[in-house]
């Protein structure tokens, strides 16, 4: 009977507790389906990442002029060929640039490019049926005492190549890639230590167990404190970028690596370590012989683990500025260009789903 | 006749619970003897053994070892008797992940300067011996071999070749064939025998059975809730004995 009545007490708190939910929190299911049309166009971009783009074939080539100097030697060409009236210039100079043998009839440009490599339009040209072309252009202002004067003359023909967009996405899914390597090593440096003196079968007289208690409050500490908070304060401390992210990730993992690993060690078989110490050996060659050989898969597949992990953690640590892939991510979003976002996105997937299923082979061959 | 070889002297345990696992124990072994030490699980009989090395710390009493008091040794004094006291487990415990020829080494460890065990070092003299000592149990073609692919015959064996390594005056065998078959049993206990009779290393060892403490022993000890209450030559335990020891309803059983 009285076990009805609290059955009944409890039944009415929790749906007044789930009735105050739903209105603080403002659920309204009806606007998923009122409001779809807003989301249709994120969700179609984020099904078309740009991987690849399309760009024309060129014919591209290239005269060395000096400025102030004597004229530079000519690379030898075949196929198109380009003159120049005369490669021993200075600025603001008139030159005439002819070009022939080129594709028949196809539009292009001339371009000037600096000893940097910098290039600066200099003007646009078709090509005549012959494929030539003729044209009086001015030497532009510039830095150093030479640079070139390219010809490009765009095909008919396209090719596809990864779009820039990719490739900044690859670049920054590497250095991701990196930053959680560089995190998860620097969790095992300190992790290791600490594992070793908080773990309870190795904790032995008064001492040691001081020790333990210190190390293990230590290491519950850091691990209450968030990875994203971490990262923020790292953000400020050496500014925005792939090193706040490291320094986050890594304290972080020394918590979450020390405590596995710790466990791992108080899991040992007792046996070897009891054979070993009654042979005489010492409190060092005891963890040698007997500790070591037991924890070493664990504490290489909780590393490997950790690393995944990390990974995955540093696209959100790079939205507070932990830099690498994610905050790349996030200022793609701010600008709402949800294609790159997309890119991004799906680069983070792979690269998770394989470092996942990497992490899991290589943890079945250790253990 | 001088000092006994080994000698206990009022030996008490107490665990932390509160268990009395031994008491008041006392009893003198000459040198060379083959001591069995029988009694009900959870008579105190690993408790003892452990006592003798320390890997459990009495509570009160003294034991000596060959003119040694052990219980009253300094960490560093207790290192350096338990060089020379061998001790074989019931579960072998090896590293398992280790080679066994390197499990047979480490019974060398108390003697080796501790840095080689940093970088694993062994001077080619020591794997020499350890291989050596395999060689005497019968398994020397498996020193390679990681000590978990051996089976428990086999892994007894490489822990009498550990024990062996250490070069022991005294061995201590706490159940070292309750884990294995009878004739498995057997042969690992004629190993021990052979070092008994032919070493004259002093062999203190629990055992289950009573047929098996017949057939080795050259002296039983039996202890009943931690009390020693038998001390004399196998032959002697009768029924009436048996009883005493093992509880009323308690049958023998036969070992092959
Ligand atoms: N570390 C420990 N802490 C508390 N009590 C213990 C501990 N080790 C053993 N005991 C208790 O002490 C008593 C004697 O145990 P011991 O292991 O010496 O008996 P045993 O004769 O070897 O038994 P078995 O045949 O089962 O191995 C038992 O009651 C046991 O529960
Ligand atoms: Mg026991």
């Amino acid at each position: 009977m009285r076990e009805r009545a609290w059955r009944a007490v409890m039944l009415v708190l929790a749906a007044a507790a789930f009735a105050y939910g739903w209105r603080v929190t403002r659920i309204d299911l009806g606007e998923l389906a009122t409001k779809a049309h807003l989301v249709r166009p994120l969700v179609r971009d984020l099904l078309r990442p740009e991987l690849l783009e399309r760009v024309p074939r060129v014919q591209e080539v290239a005269v060395p002029v000096s400025l102030g100097g004597g004229e530079p030697p000519l690379p030898p060409s075949r196929g198109p060929q380009v003159q120049v009236s005369s490669r021993a210039v200075r600025v603001g100079q008139e030159v005439v640039v002819r070009g022939e043998e080129f594709e028949p009839g196809r539009p292009g440009r001339l371009v000037w490019r600096d000893a940097t490599g910098a290039p600066a339009p200099l003007a646009e040209f078709s090509t005549d049926a012959r494929g030539g072309f003729q044209l009086r252009v001015r030497i532009p202002d510039t830095l150093g005492d030479r640079g070139e004067v390219v010809a490009v003359v765009e095909l008919a023909q396209t090719v596809w190549r990864p779009s820039e967009t990719l490739r900044l996405v690859a670049e920054r899914m590497v250095e991701t890639v990196f930053l959680a390597l560089m995190g998860t090593a620097m969790g095992v440096v300190f992790a290791v230590p600490l594992s070793f003196l908080g773990a309870r079968n190795l904790a032995y007289g008064p001492v040691g167990l001081a020790v333990y208690g210190v190390s293990r409050t230590v290491l519950n500490v850091f691990r209450s404190v968030e990875p994203l908070i971490l990262a923020t304060v790292f953000a400020v401390w050496v500014g925005i970028g792939p090193f706040a992210g490291v320094l986050a990730l890594g304290v972080h993992s020394v918590a979450s690596l020390g405590k596995l690993y710790s466990e791992a060690i108080e899991a040992i078989d007792p046996g070897p370590i009891e054979a070993v110490e009654a042979t005489g050996a010492s409190r060092l060659q005891v963890v040698r012989y007997a500790v070591i050989p037991q924890i070493v898969p664990q504490f290489i597949a909780f590393t490997i683990y950790r690393w995944d992990i990390n990974v995955r953690m540093s696209t959100v640590i790079g939205f507070v500025g932990g830099g690498g892939i994610g905050f790349l991510l996030m200022q793609y979003i701010n600008l709402l260009l949800w294609q790159k976002a997309a890119t991004a996105v799906w680069a983070i997937t792979v690269v998770v789903a394989l470092m996942d299923y990497l992490s899991a082979r290589v943890r079945e061959r250790v253990t | 006749m001088g000092k006994p070889f080994l000698e206990v002297e009022h030996l008490t345990k107490v665990y932390p619970g509160g268990v009395r696992a031994l008491e008041d124990v006392s009893f003198e072994v000459a040198r060379g003897e083959f001591v069995v030490v029988i009694g009900l699980s959870g008579s105190g009989k690993s408790t003892l053994l452990r006592c003798i090395n320390r890997l459990v710390e009495p509570t009160s009493g003294r034991v000596w070892v060959d003119g040694v008091e052990i219980t009253a040794l300094d960490r560093e004094g207790v290192r350096r008797v338990r060089r020379e006291i061998g001790m074989i487990f019931q579960q072998f415990n090896l590293v398992k992940r280790l080679p066994v020829v390197t499990n047979v080494l480490t019974g060398r460890l108390g003697y080796v300067p501790g840095w080689w065990s940093l970088v694993n070092y062994w001077p080619p003299g020591l794997v020499q011996q350890a291989l050596d000592a395999l060689e005497r149990v019968g398994i020397r073609d498996k020193a390679y071999v990681r000590a978990d692919q051996l089976s428990g015959g086999q892994q007894q064996r490489v822990g009498i070749a550990r024990a062996l390594m250490q070069e022991p005056k005294l061995i201590l065998a706490d159940e070292p064939v309750a884990s294995l078959d009878p004739a498995t049993s057997h042969s690992v206990l004629r190993y021990v025998e052979e070092l008994n009779r032919r070493e004259g290393i002093t062999v203190l060892c629990s055992l289950h059975f009573l047929s098996l403490a017949r057939r080795y022993g050259t002296r039983v000890l039996a202890l009943k809730e931690g009390r020693l209450v038998f001390d004399g030559h196998p032959s002697e335990i009768d029924g009436r004995r048996f009883r005493e020891i093992y509880g009323e309803d308690a049958v023998e059983v036969e070992i092959a």
